[in-house]
Order: structure tokens, then sequence, then C-alpha cells
């Protein structure tokens, strides 16, 4: 109450001088016609503030005499004139403007459509007879269809040319190395996504833009082939097998740069837990195997006994020819017998038959690598 | 449906009234209620712009809209906000630049900024009427939402040169 108090005080000073300032001016004026006081002071005061004016010049021009006017008796024409000529409009800036103006500098910036400004003749509306705006289509002038949309008056070549030498201090080189996708891809394999959203609305915030992801391929990581295994069990169906490519996704985080780094510790995580030898995954078995291994299985065993079993028959009986040349003559275990190159060829041909299931080429490969196994010959007749 | 359809003949007529004096089952039809279409006046005096030339069928066909934001986009927020806003605004105009407007305002929304666009007829405005009531309003809508708030006017010289047609 205090303030509003003091504030309707200080209006009520505030006007109070004005009308002392007004009594001050009629009052100078009336010392300026001292010839005839008596007169100016009778008309000053029935109207003050129009018919000063007229006085200041009747005392100027007539100084020996002066008439008296009777307001309203003579017409003001002059006035009137004048008034109405603050009314007019002032004609359109695209009749005034020269023709090899700068476009930017009258239109800087994006605007609503300003029939005044555009320079081309332009019309939109549809008329169905001519009873409709007298059978022609409305031209722009007071046409509220061409300022509703958004138009590219502000995008002209020259804006462009203009946008673009402002923004050229601030763009640096492309990386010189960075050519090529693949190259992109290697020296930054890992790749973050976000999302932002522009609308229309007072504020900037959107809880849609929170949402991260970060994308990477399963080969770039150093893993072998425990870890690897591990890691496409830890992060589930995350791992596309066509592409080879991890993707983690997550909008927990209030923030989309926490996002980015939860989505970082994750990964980090999931990568030393695959490099992790529990204990029990150590009694995994055979029937746990998520493929087959031929060095597990029994294959491997019936393979070497055998190998064994030829080679007691090539040393006792056999010709030269019939012999495995590969087969050393003295007796190895059993871990440097299986590195020989045809005995890896089988082993690569079996895993492959079961791994990949049957077809053409696995068992072609198969036919083959028995046949080097066992040193079978093309004209041998069963 | 017709009587005969709902009631065979052989019911008494007593049912017949029942049954009209009860709720209707059946969608109307609403042949003769329109709105947005003003009607035709004895002498076709009245006079039209554009905008209110077009019905509402034909918007986004013979007229665009006159709000333009992205609330009612699939997925996006703020619809009753942004109308409600709207309708404010329009109120706030009509009353403001009472006599003046020569048409419709469209408002449009682009980030957080709100431009309003009319036309305005200077028949019975001076100049400097219209420079105050532009920074009033701007000035006023800018506080209340919060947001800045242009107005981007063209002016006619009368409401006569905006008639489109006459009904």
């Amino acid at each position: 109450m205090a303030s509003l108090h003091c504030r309707s005080s200080f209006l009520f000073t505030f006007h109070r001088p004005l009308t002392l300032n007004a009594s001050l001016v009629t009052s100078l004026y009336r010392q300026l016609h001292t010839t005839s006081t008596f007169l100016s002071r009778s008309i000053s005061t029935q109207n003050e503030n129009k018919s000063i004016p007229i006085n200041i010049e009747t005392s100027e021009s007539e100084e020996e005499f002066r008439v008296y006017e009777i307001e309203g008796l003579k017409k003001l024409t002059e006035l009137k004139k004048s008034k109405r000529s603050l009314n007019q409009p002032s004609p359109p800036r695209s009749k005034t403007m020269p023709v090899d103006q700068d476009w930017t500098d009258v239109w800087p910036s994006a605007s609503t459509f300003k029939w005044g400004t555009v320079p081309f003749p332009v019309r939109q509306g549809r008329i169905l007879s001519s009873s409709e705006n007298e059978g022609i289509v409305p031209s722009k002038y007071g046409n509220l269809e061409l300022m509703k949309p958004p138009n590219f008056l502000h995008l002209t070549p020259s804006h462009i040319k203009k946008h673009c030498a402002v923004l050229k201090d601030f763009c640096t080189q492309w990386p010189q190395g960075l050519d090529t996708d693949e190259k992109c891809r290697r020296f930054f394999p890992l790749e973050t996504k976000t999302s932002d959203y522009v609308f229309s609305a007072p504020s900037i915030r959107d809880d849609r833009a929170r949402f991260a992801s970060i994308k990477f391929y399963l080969s770039d990581l150093k893993l072998d082939y425990h870890a690897r295994d591990k890691f496409i069990r830890l992060v589930g169906d995350r791992y596309n097998k066509k592409t080879d490519e991890v993707t983690f996704e997550t909008g927990r985080c209030p923030l989309k740069s926490q996002n980015i780094e939860f989505l970082k510790f994750v990964f980090t995580v999931v990568y030393f837990e695959s490099w992790k030898h529990e204990d029990w995954e150590n009694s995994k078995e055979l029937q746990d195997m998520e493929q087959y291994f031929w060095d597990l299985n029994a294959s491997r065993k019936n393979c070497i006994s055998l190998l064994k079993k030829i080679k007691t028959i090539d040393e006792n009986k056999a010709t030269e020819s019939n012999r495995l040349d590969y087969l050393p003559s003295d007796i190895l275990d059993e871990d440097t017998l299986c590195a020989l190159p045809p005995i890896q060829d089988y082993k690569a041909a079996i895993e492959d038959l079961f791994n990949e299931g049957e077809n053409f080429q696995t068992i072609n490969k198969y036919k083959e690598s028995v046949k080097s196994l066992l040193n079978i010959q093309e004209n041998v007749s069963l | 449906m017709s009587v005969s359809q709902i009631f065979p003949k052989s019911l008494p007529v007593s049912s017949f009234f029942l049954a009209f004096r009860g709720i209707s089952t059946t969608s109307s039809v609403c042949k003769n209620r329109k709105c947005g279409v003003p009607k035709v006046t004895p002498f076709r005096t009245h006079p039209l712009t554009y905008e209110e030339a077009q019905p509402p069928s034909k918007i986004y066909v013979t007229k665009g809209w006159l709000s333009w934001n992205t609330s009612n986009l699939y997925e996006e927020k703020r619809h009753a906000e942004t109308t409600f806003e709207d309708l404010i605004i329009r109120k706030f105009m009509f009353g403001t630049w009472h006599g003046i407007l020569a048409s419709e305002v469209v408002i449009k929304r682009r980030h957080n900024m709100i431009v309003l666009a009319f036309l305005a007829s200077m028949e019975h405005a001076l100049q400097r009427q219209v420079y105050f009531l532009q920074g009033y309003t701007e000035e006023l809508l800018t506080n209340w939402f919060k947001c800045p708030v242009k107005v981007e006017l063209s002016a006619v010289s009368s409401k006569n040169d905006v008639i489109f047609k006459k009904i």
C-alpha cells in the first residue's frame, strides 16, 4: 500500500508542474503583447491551447489594429489539410527502390511476405466465377494467403554467399588421412548417436533428446575365442551377427551426456568381464559346447588310433608306394601328430561340416581331406 | 431405416408412438447443419474476405492454415497449450486492434518465437497509432507467453481492398 500511495502521489506531482508550465507559457505570450494586452487576454483565457498561435500571427501582421476573431466563424482549412497529409500512406517500397540494389539489405532475415516490399508481381488464390474478385486471381496487395506460408526470400543465392563468407572463418580443414569411410571407421571405431529435437515451444528442452546409443564392430576388439563368446552371450540381442555390430542404447539418465558416459562405462565393464574366467566356467562339458570342436570329440581319438595302426602296418608289411608319406618315422606324441597339415585339414573339414552344415563345399572339402589323410588313390578299386 | 422395418404391421399403433418418443439409436444425418460457411443475404451485400469465402473444407486446398506450429504433428507435445495460447492471442488482437484488423491473424511459431501476421486497415488509424499498437502488442504478449512475439503486419488503405466477394 505504501508503494502504491507513493506512486499515486508522484503522478500527482508530475501532472501539476505541467499545468503550471502551460500557464507560464501563456503568461509569457501575454507579456509579449504589450500593445494589446486586454484583447489578447480576453481571447486566450477562453481557449488557451488553440488560439495562441493565431494570436501571435495576428499580432505580428497587424500591429496597429487587431481584428477580433470569433472562433468558429472562419474555417481553419490549412490545419485540416495538414492532418490529412499525415494519414496518407507513402508509396510502396517496391516502386521506389532502384533496380540494381542489394536484395540482402532489403530482406535480411526470415520474414512474412510484405506486398509493399516484394518487387515482382505474384498472385495467389482461387476464383470460381466472375463474382469473385471480379474474375481475377487476387494480386499480392493485401493478400493474406501469401503471408501464411514461410517464404525463401531470405535465402537467395546472394544471401547464401554472404552466410558462407561469414561462416568460413569458423570452418577447419578436413583431416587429410580420413578420405574414405573405411579409414574413418578404422581410426574412429566407436560411433555415438544422439538426437536433437527442434519444435515450436517456449522451451528448447525435450526429454526424448536424452537417448544415446554407441555402436562398434566386434572385430575391432581384442578378444580370444572364449572372451568373444562370452561377450556375445553378455550383450545378448545387442549384437548383430550379420553385420558384426554391437549397439548399446539407453535413456535411463536424465541427460544426454550422462547417458553417453554410462554407455561407455557399460562397454568397458562388458569387455573386461568377458575376459574373466569364472570357476563355474570350467565345468562346461561336451554337451554344453555351443559348436563342434574336433579336439574334444571322439573323432580325434579315432583318427589318432587309426593313424597309429596304419603306421605299425606300414612298418611291417606295406610297400613304399602304399605308405603314408607325411607320417614321420619316429614315434610321436598325439599333439605333434595332430599338428601335421593333413590332419589339420581334416580337422577343419569336419568342424565345418558340423558347424556350417552339409553343403557342396563342406562335403567336398571333407572328401578331399579324407583322401589326403589316408592317401587314397584315384584308381583304387573297391 | 423405415418404420415398416422397425414395426411389423401386426403390432398395435400405440407401440408406434412409444418408439418415436424413445431414444434414437441411429446416427443423425446433420445435413442442414454447417459451420464456417456464411449465409447468403437477400441482395448479396455482405462482403467477405478470401479467408471467409473459402469454406473450412477447403483448408490446405484453396487456403492455408491460420496457425503454424509443430504441436499437432505426430508424437509432438503441447497441443493444448498451443491451442489455448492461440485463442488468447486472437482475443487480444481482436480487442487491441479493434477496427484496424482487416484480416484474420496468422500465428506462426518458429522455435520459441511467435510471429503474428495480419493486414491492418489504415482507414481509421494513424501511422503512429499503428506503431504504438505494434510495440504494445509485442511487449505485452512477450511478457505473458515468456517468449519473443513479433508483429509483422502489412497495411492496406481500406477494408474495401480486401473484399473478395459479396454474398
